[in-house]
């Protein structure tokens, strides 16, 4: 039996510099390849949001960029009834930013409000963070397929000046074993809170971690999902994890 | 790198008159296009008058090296990198600037796009009636965006297709409307925002269907030696310049014809048994350009991200590797294995080879290879072109 599954990449054009459409390419191809029929709606501003899609899809942008699309999607309410309802919503760097309680923009750290979907909030550190990470996933909430060893590894690269800081109700997604991440002392990446998840490492990241692309699968349809070999992934990935700790130890 | 003192810069530049050529995509072959109509509106005996920094160094240093070397010449063509517009219009008071394009590349230097352009912007409103005419690709809003401070602009439409930095408007953040496109041909249609004054000008050059319809709504077949809907648009912008300096159309036209590869793009050589073309993109405007213009059906694509080529490679999402459904890639460079990734997501068949060498020599047919920048500097090498 076949399944449709819908998912949207939230104005492409605003939040999608880091070439985020990637995962939504991802997702859309896992989900083929194992027999589903996924539907994609690429939304842009100006046109609603569809309601009744699996998974919402976030991506980086520039600072006007992200209060545009806060603005917008504020008015909208969608990402907020989809996160209610259990719908994936998962943001990568300006994306996952504007998911929080609030943010920083500008040269004078202008604080504004995020969509609240995650309890976190971000302010503009005293370094930007540019280059690639590399975390490992922690455990992760619901019925899915758990990840361990090298498969729990995350490599992408990272490119914001905003450190963020988690709050009680948002579990971080990974700890960073090398790069800046959320930028806490913890030395931790990302935040999970619900079916709402956000990432710093682009790359994109679902391209180069089918584990956690598949996490998100998995969440959205409930369901355990086979593993699905892409040939070229294994050695990416051995090559990524390799050149990232010989780096961080030149 | 030695950082040139600014002073030392504007003293070379002094006294020549000069036109500069910037933008994210085609600076290089835009400034050959435009030296070959200058020199052709010279004359023969007065073609050494030129000087250009041919080979593409477009920082302070590359320009002032260049210009040392031609002491005599009093016009200048220089390729200018986007960071260094700013310094151009201040030290040297160019006749003429030509701003191609703007589009995201190297993120990871750059970080936000539109710092570039309100340098170019506040550098022309600084330089009021001094400043430059500004030959303005009026497709761009962040283009037209900076180029509105300048005192005069040629508006010219280069037809180009490419529109993912231009969604939302410079000034306002409004998002921009778009009129009367024509998805057929994959015009996105001239843009306006619904909220401010900013609005796609009325181009006095336009490119249409492959013709460039001058200020007098002429049209001419361009003829270029250099491939690609994007070098048309590129030769319409030299050509505004040319008449900038007193070039007449005729005459540009002319000596746009004899640029056949410049700085090595295009240009096509011997690996063992293998005759390659080598075609170069840094960014995903530049390949969404240059990936239609791949005819071989094996092509070669070589990927690095070292500084020089952007150290993300998160680009790759954004070009639409899947049209070359079809066709065997083989892959190489030193992260081969990334674009092998993207390339299984798009379906396309690929072959990881990651050095260069081994990729290229003896496949014993005629292949495209289409290059980020570090891998084609190695390619022109080992190809006997540099």
């Amino acid at each position: 039996m076949t399944r449709s599954v819908h998912i949207v990449l939230v104005y492409q054009s605003l939040l999608g510099i880091y070439g985020d459409r990637g995962n939504a390419t991802v997702l859309m191809r896992r989900l083929q390849w194992r027999g589903f029929e996924p539907r994609l709606t690429v939304a842009e501003p100006g046109r609603p949001l569809p309601d009744d899609a699996d998974v919402y899809l976030l991506g980086g942008g520039e600072d006007g960029a992200q209060t545009t699309a806060v603005r917008l999607l504020q008015q909208e309410g969608t990402l907020h009834r989809a996160a209610d309802r259990g719908a994936v919503v998962f943001a990568v760097c300006a994306g996952y930013q504007i998911l929080g309680t609030t943010f920083t923009i500008g040269e004078r750290d202008e604080v504004m409000p995020g969509l609240g979907l995650l309890d976190i909030s971000t302010r503009r550190g005293e370094q930007r963070a540019v280059g690639e990470i590399l975390t490992r996933l922690r455990p992760l909430p619901g019925d899915v397929t758990p990840l361990t060893g090298d498969d729990a590894l995350v490599t992408g690269f990272e490119n914001h000046g905003g450190m963020t800081t988690l709050g009680p109700d948002a579990a971080p997604l990974a700890d960073v074993e090398i790069g800046v991440g959320n930028g806490d002392e913890a030395r931790t990446e990302g935040a999970v809170q619900g079916s709402v998840v956000g990432t710093y490492p682009h790359g994109p990241v679902l391209a180069r971690n089918p584990g956690l692309a598949d996490f998100l699968l998995e969440t959205a349809l409930g369901t355990r999902l086979d593993p699905l070999p892409v040939a070229p992934l294994p050695a990416l990935r051995r090559e990524r994890v390799a050149a990232i700790r010989a780096t961080s130890r030149a | 790198m030695t950082r040139i003192d600014p002073e030392a810069l504007a003293k070379l530049l002094q006294g020549r008159r000069i036109a500069a050529v910037s933008g994210t995509n085609g600076k290089t072959t835009t400034t050959h296009l435009l030296a070959a109509a200058i020199r052709s509106g010279l004359g023969a005996h007065d073609a050494d008058r030129v000087v250009t920094n041919a080979d593409g160094a477009n920082l302070h240093y590359g320009i002032a090296s260049a210009l040392s070397q031609a002491p005599r010449a009093d016009l200048a063509i220089l390729e200018t990198d986007e960071r260094v517009v700013a310094d151009i219009i201040r030290l040297g008071r160019p006749e003429v600037l030509v701003l191609l394009n703007f589009s995201r590349d190297q993120l990871d230097r750059n970080h936000e796009i539109k710092k570039l352009a309100r340098s170019w912007r506040d550098a022309l409103a600084a330089a009021g009636e001094d400043g430059p005419v500004v030959v303005a690709n009026a497709e761009e809003p962040l283009v037209v965006w900076a180029a509105r401070a300048a005192k005069r602009v040629v508006w010219v439409d280069t037809a180009s297709t490419w529109q993912e930095d231009a969604t939302m408007c410079p000034d306002c953040g409004a998002i921009l409307l778009r009129r009367n496109p024509h998805p057929e041909t994959g015009d996105p249609g001239d843009w306006d925002c619904p909220a401010c004054s900013m609005t796609e000008p009325s181009a006095a050059i336009r490119v249409e269907n492959g013709q460039i319809i001058d200020r007098h709504g002429v049209a001419h077949d361009p003829q270029l030696q250099v491939p690609g809907g994007f070098n048309v648009g590129n030769a319409a912008c030299a050509l505004a310049a040319a008449e900038q300096l007193g070039v007449g159309v005729q005459d540009a036209l002319a000596g746009m014809r004899t640029v056949t590869s410049p700085a090595g793009r295009f240009a096509t050589t011997q690996y063992g048994t293998t005759s390659a073309r080598l075609l170069l993109a840094k960014n995903p405007a530049g390949w969404h350009e240059a990936l239609p213009l791949l005819q071989s059906d094996t092509v070669v694509l070589a990927i690095d991200a070292v500084a020089a080529d952007g150290r993300d490679l998160s680009w790759m999402w954004d070009v639409d590797y899947e049209q070359l459904a079809g066709k065997k890639v083989i892959a190489t460079g030193p992260r081969a294995q990334d674009l092998a990734v993207r390339l299984a997501y798009a379906e396309v068949e690929c072959t990881v080879i990651t050095d260069l060498a081994a990729a290229l020599t003896d496949l014993g047919r005629h292949v495209d290879v289409l290059s980020t920048y570090t891998p084609f500097q190695k390619l022109r090498k080992l190809g006997g072109l540099a």
